[in-house]
């Protein structure tokens, strides 16, 4: 097991990790408001698509990074107008959001990009380098965690602690609790229950986008069809695994990712001698999620006026 | 008749033009002749215009295909929807259906006459399997059943690619599939040299007008139909909600598997990685369409196969994306939930 173990191995984790911590961020901010945001997946893949097209055309990777967000943003624009102007079932409307993405992003991908590899042309960007890791080089852990990370997982890695201060030290944080626990009882104490439902429903596209991005400009350097490839869903198996807590979803995105980066290291490597299947190692996220939802890792109760 | 013409016919016809709309700009964005290229879709779907190689034959070839699964996993959707509950799980109830048929057709020595209703049964039985976990998740939990469909798709797809590249793959070659199931093990054609349907068709229009009689004809359907338009409501009468609801999810689960044994037993003859489950998800946009009910999802069915059916003629034809198709589907949904599915709710 030595061999399997090492540094190594939780460095790629945080790295598989990071568009998962930044997508259950993203639905966590619109579920604590009271959204179902099963769009995330269509999001992330959007936002990788509008990341590759945008730094491909600009040459330059904050072009990229900036499409993505926007593209996240009007995902969730029609997601936050379908729900709450138009008061379509959540779910259906995430459903639609989904399949909207796969469907644009295939599309899009084939007549705007293919024809340049076609022709020749790279269709490969650069990617954002690894962060310097200054006076922290020298601390024995973190050092191997963090080197060859970009500012992106970096951010990531922030964000939860950030969100948790926000959530809980300001007023908006606040709101955001009245509104998802109960949005009449907010509203008459004068909470802009609307406002708040758009306003977390954008940070999650923008979070989500900002997830896509990720794969291309940091992870892989190019778009693919498909190529959020169910993060989108792990993400929300994250957030009500770590049961709508900044730091809860974000530790269990770490976990899944660790499942990630050691279902790759296993791949054709043999255990004590045992070829253990990656494909359960895949799956692990997915049933630990439904154990929790079981009920037997303690109670998980999502904010009481999601849905409506 | 005003009313009728405001509230049902007006968002029909803007539904219409609105998909050909959307149809439009992106066959232009795909720098594709409009004119043309609707001739083409329109070929896809029907066979008409004829074209030198291709007639209403090989159209019907096409459409009957997606429909017979499309009526499956969109009654699927329709009937969980009935009783309140979102099954989103269809395409991994879809993806064990058909591994279960596989798995018993090409099992030897099971008598010949029972081989195919075996191989059918299997399938949807593991559907209903599949489905359960969900359900009882759901009643006695109170879990959110699209949240654990979800997880259940993933646990699928992971779970029948590990059995068919390990356990159950063809041994005699390198492929991740299945050995072809035995010929006993298949579904007839309808008609021979006709038409490229198997008796797979016959059993999804049976299933979906056995459904209607059952939702719509029975004290079961009533229920679960009460179930699903207030719950509280229908406790408060009696209804034995928790079990009209897992029924009903039961139920749903086993028709998607259905739909997978279908395929299996009908066309592919055996099942491997990468086997088609997103019909499962078009089921979704097959049961809105239809607001839920069984007979109209006959009808859904059959646009959305003719519309994949023609998007598909047009990518073979002219090399345009075939994700028109896909991305014509979301908007019709959400169009269709925002005019039909509004939530009655009054707000401030």
């Amino acid at each position: 097991m030595g061999g399997i173990l090492d540094a190594e191995l939780f460095g790629t984790a945080i790295r598989q990790a990071t568009p998962l911590i930044l997508a259950a961020l993203g639905g966590l901010l619109s579920e604590r408001v009271g959204v179902v945001n099963i769009g995330l997946e269509g999001k992330i893949l959007m936002g990788a698509f509008a990341a590759a097209l945008g730094a491909l055309l600009s040459g330059s990777l904050w072009v990229g990074l900036a499409a993505a967000v926007v593209v996240g943003l009007a995902l969730a624009l029609i997601h936050a107008v379908a729900t709450q102007e138009l008061r379509t079932d959540h779910i259906v409307s995430g459903v639609a959001i989904n399949l909207l993405a796969l469907g644009l992003s295939t599309y899009l991908f084939r007549q705007l990009i293919v024809p340049r590899e076609e022709a020749g042309e790279s269709s490969v960007v650069p990617t954002f380098g690894a962060v310097s890791l200054g006076g922290l080089e020298n601390l024995p852990l973190l050092n191997v965690l963090l080197q060859d990370q970009s500012w992106l997982t970096l951010f990531a890695l922030a964000l939860p602690f950030v969100l948790l201060a926000l959530l809980t030290r300001t007023r908006w944080g606040l709101r955001v609790y009245a509104v998802g626990n109960d949005s009449q009882k907010a509203r008459m104490m004068g909470v802009p229950v609307k406002r708040m439902r758009y306003l977390g429903v954008l940070l999650s596209g923008a979070l989500a986008g900002l997830a896509g991005a990720f794969l291309v400009l940091a992870a892989t350097g190019q778009f693919r069809e498909n190529m959020s490839a169910g993060r989108g869903f792990i993400a929300l198996a994250a957030l009500i695994f770590g049961r709508w807590h900044p730091l809860g979803a974000a530790g269990a995105a770490l976990g899944f990712g660790f499942f990630e980066a050691l279902q790759m290291r296993l791949q054709g490597q043999p255990i004590l001698g045992v070829q253990l299947p990656t494909d359960l190692l895949l799956m692990l996220p997915y049933l630990l999620t439904v154990i929790a939802l079981m009920g037997l890792l303690g109670r998980m109760k999502p904010p009481s006026d999601l849905g409506n | 008749m005003g009313a009728m013409l405001r509230t049902r016919v007006a968002p029909a016809l803007l539904g219409a033009l609105m998909v050909l709309a959307v149809l439009s700009a992106l066959v232009l964005a795909a720098g594709k002749p409009l004119g043309e290229s609707f001739q083409i879709i329109l070929q896809g779907a029907t066979g008409y215009p004829r074209g030198e190689a291709f007639g209403p034959l090989d159209a019907w070839d096409a459409v009957l295909h997606d429909l017979t699964l499309l009526v499956l996993t969109g009654l699927a959707v329709a009937v969980a929807l009935q009783a309140g509950l979102f099954n989103i799980g269809a395409a991994g109830q879809l993806l064990v259906g058909a591994l279960a048929a596989a798995w018993v057709g090409t099992q030897t020595g099971i008598p010949t006459p029972v081989h195919l209703p075996l191989a059918l049964a299997a399938g949807a039985l593991a559907g209903a399997l599949w489905a359960f976990p969900p359900a009882w998740l759901k009643v006695r939990r109170g879990a959110h059943e699209v949240i654990s469909t979800i997880m259940f798709n993933y646990i699928a797809l992971y779970l029948t690619h590990w059995l068919v590249t390990e356990r159950l793959k063809d041994p005699s070659g390198d492929a991740p599939q299945t050995a072809p199931i035995a010929e006993v093990a298949r579904l007839p054609m309808l008609h021979e040299a006709f038409l490229q349907a198997s008796w797979g068709l016959a059993i999804a229009v049976l299933v979906a007008l056995g459904l209607w009689l059952a939702l719509y004809r029975t004290v079961w359907g009533y229920e679960t139909r009460a179930t699903g338009a207030n719950r509280d409501a229908a406790d408060a009468a009696g209804a034995p909600t928790a079990r009209r609801m897992t029924e009903a999810m039961l139920l749903s689960g086993a028709l998607a598997g259905l739909a997978g044994a279908i395929e299996v037993c009908g066309v592919q003859y055996r099942f491997f990685e990468g086997f088609p489950a997103e019909y499962g998800f078009d089921g979704i946009a097959v049961a809105l369409l239809a607001g839920n009910h069984p007979a109209l999802t006959l009808v859904s069915a059959y646009l959305m196969s003719a519309l994949r059916s023609g998007a598909y003629h047009l990518h073979a034809e002219t090399g345009a994306p075939k994700e028109i198709a896909v991305v014509v589907q979301a908007v019709l949904i959400l169009y269709v939930a925002a005019v039909y599915l509004r939530k009655r709710r009054i707000e401030g």
